[in-house]
């Protein structure tokens, strides 16, 4: 199964408001993997928007998190601090608003919004993965001497050196290959210019040009041609200079064509090696070996770096990292021992110290099973902490409230009842006790525990197939990416350049000039699809989009969705997709969630809930959609959505469904597994209930569509 | 007053322009359209959001000034355009002073012809700007005189007590008649049901208001209209004293269509009544609409960008593309046989609810540079078969013949 990128447990949200407690989100999970797009589904009000905020933390100032987590990596997402928050929002989660009207600054320019974030986040991420280096340097040093490596700090100390000229060559290589770009588009711009206008092409694009061409000159990019292209470009001030007197301009547009064609090779070449050559420098010889093309030169440094350097520093990561994959499982093993030991405390009536002094003990224990050298971090591990000291205080909190409430009802019902015994007719009423239910908390409280047992065991048991060379492979790569990404270093220019090729790729015509314009310069759909480029600058591993193309008619919608679709490919992000058009979602989802009054009433792969829906609520939304061949009335769904401040006792569809049992105005319906990925709430999959079939719209479409599929298979 | 008179059509936009810009920066949103509108029929409006759809509506109820063209509306021109005609006039004054420097025979001749031609679009100008100005008044003419009738048959037919109520309500309707416009017969829903309502009237003052500005003073009268109006978009009386804020957005918009159906008008025109709604209220206000042209015999003009909606809701579609129309004909013939580029890619853009197909997809995208062949031919508006019309140049139109007639 693919990567788990985020996963949500048991998220429990409401709102304070002057009438009461509304209950927008109860108790709704699911998982999203990498590069898959999961949708939800559902009527405004339904808590989708709600659930997405949260997991972008910007829920409203009077939301409540009454429970669940929402875990990413090592964190989760409710109990983290605002500052932790910074460094996910954006960068890794990122989201696309609804209404692109409010969600872009009116008064900055597209283009300075669009490298803000790259900017920023640049720094940020920077820093953060000098920390990271630093932290698995260090715990490979650890685990290098435990594994008996002698001299284990000269290893990673040549490592770092190593790193360090490898930051410094990539960098250099990045800087000029983007100048280089810039250089073959801005020469493009000014042949047009100098081929079609009268005037002579402006100073400021010239210069401009020159500084790109000068840029690009660098040991990999222009490697032969560098002196041709330095002459060329000291030159064009002149050219220019000439041209203007004499008006024959064809010696400047021959020198830029020429100019053009340089880049454009330097463009086309490709990419060196610069890890081993990094290496090569640092230990072989200091100065680039002279070769005929950049595939030698790689072939060239990878041999040399592998020798002097690289497989001797291999062999010794490797056993360090068996000897940490060892340690854990021992540690784990011993985790279980003590977990399962400690469980029943959190059973039965606990009381309160000897509950907090067992977590006490546990925390430590659970923590050592974190392997340090391991590159996916294993977020239940990581949140075992906050997780149950969470559940703790809930529970007893629960408990005081439990105690407070139940006294004050009583106290208040007995001044009512004294009053009507007296004839008097109270104009207040008695607020019903709000109670919580203090079992399930206890349950919460000892499913943290279970949960995490269970979790340990079943890496124990994976690690026993794992392979080492793989995990070693898996720590290089990983110091490789991060080194990377600190040395990646986006100025100005660059982000500019990043950005009108975002411009571009999002569909906007003319991306030079649209960049200096203003938001109000742009219509709907354009604006929307700036959103999208923004959310998508900092290239986040999850990307949120909240009904995206609601505004936008179909052609725009269509362009839009493909869009999104192409980058989901291109970049492995998982999307998450809200939206309430379920002809929208056939398009884009892997997976549907459908909600309804703050719950998942089903879940399943978008052919599990096209094809064989199984919730009247699914039911009611794919008819009362017409498709192109509907005549007759719409099935239209009556009433409206409950209020969720009294959220009904039973399934909350029940008041506008038609096959709804007597059962489901009295107990909520339990999630029925109807195949291993699809699964929904109704208590008309319950094996006594009577059975129903879906509204015929429904089955004839679905006949039709299984007919048209028939039809292209054969 | 117009010549053409067809009695099943309500409404007819001919050569309709609206330009907005001034100078040389023009913005043509809608440049030459025409199309017809029967009684009783919805006729649907889709293009892209620009294209000029909204422009159109707005120009047949008067809300912008036409450049050039006319709309008729139950066969009087309510809207008339004197671009054209000084374009035309523009140029033939250019032309004759061009004439009157060149020694040609025949230039004498022309020189006479023009001056014909000027005289006759002054004319057409002068017509063109009564029309649009005294339209109203005709309309109040006819009202009265057929108020006049039928109370002056009814009086003499009455009892005597009767008599003295019958000349009251008389009265009361000529004095209504004669404040009221044309353009009343022609009410508009809007897109967004929150910013189109008032957030400081209730319910009530909402949809009344359009009454007593007609002059109604009759508050029993107006109360009863009020409520049957509720009733008729399926709102309860009580909702009358509410304030649009307490309404969900599905209330929102039917309290928008009771605005515009009390009124009484014969044609609705409704600018995407449901874009801002949820999928489950769009179907009530649909349905809502579908009863309203059952039971009221209202037509409709419905521009939407949704197509499956419009395929189901309407009898006839126009195409609009860049302020032009590109192809009209009846709901089923477009969907089956599309014929202009244009209208084939935004077939082919709609979402389905059905991943199979929808992977497979292949979305036809229009670039109106690539998909016509380069001509300096004005492409003009062609019926090609009964009923079916594309904007295409005469090459294009032969070729469209034949793949009709293959079909």
């Amino acid at each position: 199964m693919a990567e788990k990128k985020l996963s949500v447990k048991n998220l429990r949200i409401s709102f304070r408001t002057s009438n009461g407690k509304v209950q927008a989100v109860r108790d709704i999970s699911f998982d999203l993997y990498k590069g898959e797009t999961l949708a939800i589904v559902g009527e405004s009000g339904s808590g989708k928007s709600v659930t997405s905020k949260a997991i972008m933390g910007i829920s409203a100032g009077n939301a409540i998190v009454e429970n669940g987590k929402i875990l990413y990596g090592d964190k989760d997402l409710l109990k983290i601090s605002e500052e932790e928050f910074h460094e996910i929002r954006g960068d890794k989660i990122a989201m696309v608003f609804q209404d692109p009207l409010s969600s872009l600054n009116p008064i900055m320019r597209i283009g300075k919004q669009l490298t803000e974030a790259m900017i920023l986040k640049n720094r940020t991420a920077r820093k953060e993965s000098k920390k990271d280096i630093k932290a698995m340097l260090k715990a490979m040093e650890s685990k290098m001497e435990a594994a008996g490596v002698s001299n284990a700090s000269s290893y990673t100390q040549r490592f770092r050196k190593m790193e360090e000229k490898h930051t410094a060559l990539e960098s250099e290589y990045t800087d000029a290959l983007e100048l280089a770009k810039e250089a073959s588009a801005r020469a493009e711009n000014l042949l047009v210019a100098l081929a079609n206008s009268k005037d002579m092409v402006p100073s400021g694009d010239m210069k401009g040009f020159i500084h790109a061409c000068k840029g690009s000159v660098s040991r990999f990019v222009v490697h032969e041609r560098a002196n041709e292209m330095l002459q060329l470009a000291n030159s064009f001030s002149g050219m220019r200079k000439e041209a203007a007197k004499t008006n024959d301009r064809s010696k400047l547009i021959d020198a830029v064509t020429r100019a053009k064609e340089i880049a454009d090779e330097a463009i086309a070449l490709d990419t060196p090696n610069t890890f081993t050559l990094g290496c090569y420098l640092t230990f072989v010889n200091s100065e680039i070996p002279k070769t005929g093309s950049v595939a030698e030169l790689n072939a060239i440094t990878r041999k040399t770096a592998d020798d002097a350097f690289l497989t001797e520093f291999l062999d010794k990561v490797k056993q360090g990292v068996c000897k940490s994959i060892e340690e854990t499982d021992a540690n784990r093993l011993a985790a279980i021992e003590q977990l399962k030991a400690e469980l029943p405390v959190f059973q039965g009536e606990p009381k309160r110290e000897d509950v907090k002094a067992a977590a006490k003990r546990l925390v430590p224990v659970v923590e050592r099973c974190i392997n340090p050298l391991e590159v996916v971090k294993d977020s239940i591990t990581h949140t075992f902490e906050s997780s149950i000291d969470y559940a703790i205080d809930k529970y007893y909190s629960g408990i005081e409230n439990n105690e407070k409430e139940t006294a004050r009802y009583e106290k208040q019902q007995r001044k009512y009842d004294a009053l009507t015994a007296k004839g008097k007719k109270p104009e207040w009423s008695v607020i019903p006790a709000g109670l919580v239910d203090v079992d399930a908390l206890r349950n919460d409280m000892s499913d943290v525990i279970t949960e995490i047992t269970a979790h340990l065991q079943e890496q124990v048991n994976s690690n026993r197939e794992v392979d080492a060379d793989k995990r070693t492979m898996e720590v290089i790569d990983f110091l490789k990416e991060t080194e990377q990404r600190a040395a990646y270093r986006i100025t100005k220019g660059v982000a500019r350049e990043r950005a009108i090729k975002l411009m571009e790729s999002v569909g906007i015509d003319n991306p030079r000039r649209r960049y200096r314009q203003y938001p109000f310069e742009f219509s709907g759909g354009m604006r929307q699809r700036i959103v999208i480029a923004i959310a998508l600058t900092a290239n986040p591993d999850i990307l949120i989009c909240d009904e995206p193309t609601t505004a936008l008619d179909v052609t725009i919608q269509a362009q839009i969705l493909e869009l999104i679709n192409n980058l989901k490919e291109e970049r492995h992000l998982s999307v998450i997709f809200i939206t309430h058009d379920l002809g929208v979602v056939a398009n884009m989802a892997d997976r549907i969630a459908v909600m309804y009054a703050g719950k998942i009433v089903e879940y399943g792969t978008s052919r599990d809930v096209f094809y064989s829906p199984a919730h009247p609520y699914t039911w009611a939304l794919l008819s009362s959609v017409p498709d192109l061949d509907t005549k007759a009335k719409l099935e239209s769904i009556p009433g409206t959505p409950p209020n969720m401040i009294y959220p009904p006792k039973g399934d909350a569809f029940a008041d506008r469904n038609k096959y709804a049992l007597e059962i489901d105005f009295e107990e909520q319906p339990p999630m029925f597994k109807i195949s291993d990925t699809h699964y929904a709430a109704t208590w008309l999959l319950h094996p006594n209930a009577p059975k129903v079939d879906p509204p015929e719209v429904v089955m004839e479409r679905i006949a039709k569509m299984k007919e048209k599929r028939g039809g292209n298979d054969e | 007053m117009s010549d053409e008179k067809h009695d099943d059509v309500l409404l007819k936009v001919d050569h309709l322009s609206m330009y907005f810009g001034h100078g040389t920066f023009v913005k043509k949103a809608v440049n030459d359209v025409s199309f017809e509108v029967r009684k009783g029929e919805v006729f649907g409006l889709v293009g892209e959001s620009g294209c000029g759809k909204t422009t159109t509506g707005r120009t047949i109820i008067k809300l912008y000034d036409a450049t050039s063209g006319s709309v008729y509306f139950d066969g009087k021109r309510i809207v008339a355009g004197t671009g054209a005609y000084k374009d035309e006039i523009k140029h033939l004054r250019k032309r004759k002073r061009e004439l009157a420097k060149s020694s040609d025979a025949n230039a004498a001749k022309e020189l006479e012809e023009c001056a014909r031609r000027i005289g006759e679009l002054q004319n057409e100008i002068r017509k063109a700007k009564y029309d649009h100005k005294h339209c109203d008044d005709e309309f109040r003419k006819e009202e009265k005189a057929r108020i006049n009738e039928e109370y002056d048959a009814l009086i003499a037919e009455a009892k005597p007590e009767d008599v003295s109520r019958l000349q009251r309500e008389k009265r009361r309707k000529l004095r209504i008649a004669s404040r009221t416009k044309l353009v009343t017969q022609i009410q508009m829903i809007y897109q967004d049901p929150v910013a189109s309502l008032d957030p400081r009237m209730t319910v009530r003052e909402i949809i009344s208001e359009g009454l007593i500005v007609q002059g109604v003073r009759d508050k029993k009268y107006i109360t009863d209209q009020v409520y049957e109006m509720l009733d008729t978009v399926g709102l309860v009386h009580e909702h009358a004293d509410r304030y649009p804020h307490e309404f969900s957005g599905g209330q929102r918009q039917r309290i928008g269509i009771a605005r515009s159906v009390v009124m009484k008008p014969k044609l609705i025109i409704a600018d995407e009544p449901i874009s801002a709604l949820d999928v489950s209220i769009r179907a009530q206000v649909i349905n809502l609409l579908n009863e309203l042209r059952e039971t009221m015999g209202m037509t409709i003009l419905f521009i939407a960008h949704d197509l499956s909606v419009v395929k189901y809701f309407s009898n006839r579609i126009g195409v609009m593309y860049f302020g032009n129309l590109v192809e009209l004909a009846d709901s089923d013939e477009l969907f089956r046989h599309p014929l202009h580029p244009y209208t084939r890619s935004l077939l082919s853009a709609i979402p389905l609810p059905d991943p199979d197909t929808e992977k497979n997809r292949v979305r036809i995208r229009y670039n109106p540079l690539l998909d016509h062949e380069r001509t300096d031919e004005e492409p003009l508006f062609r019926e090609v078969c009964p009923g079916h019309s594309v904007r295409c140049t005469m090459k294009e139109f032969e070729a469209y013949k034949k793949q009709v007639e293959e079909e």
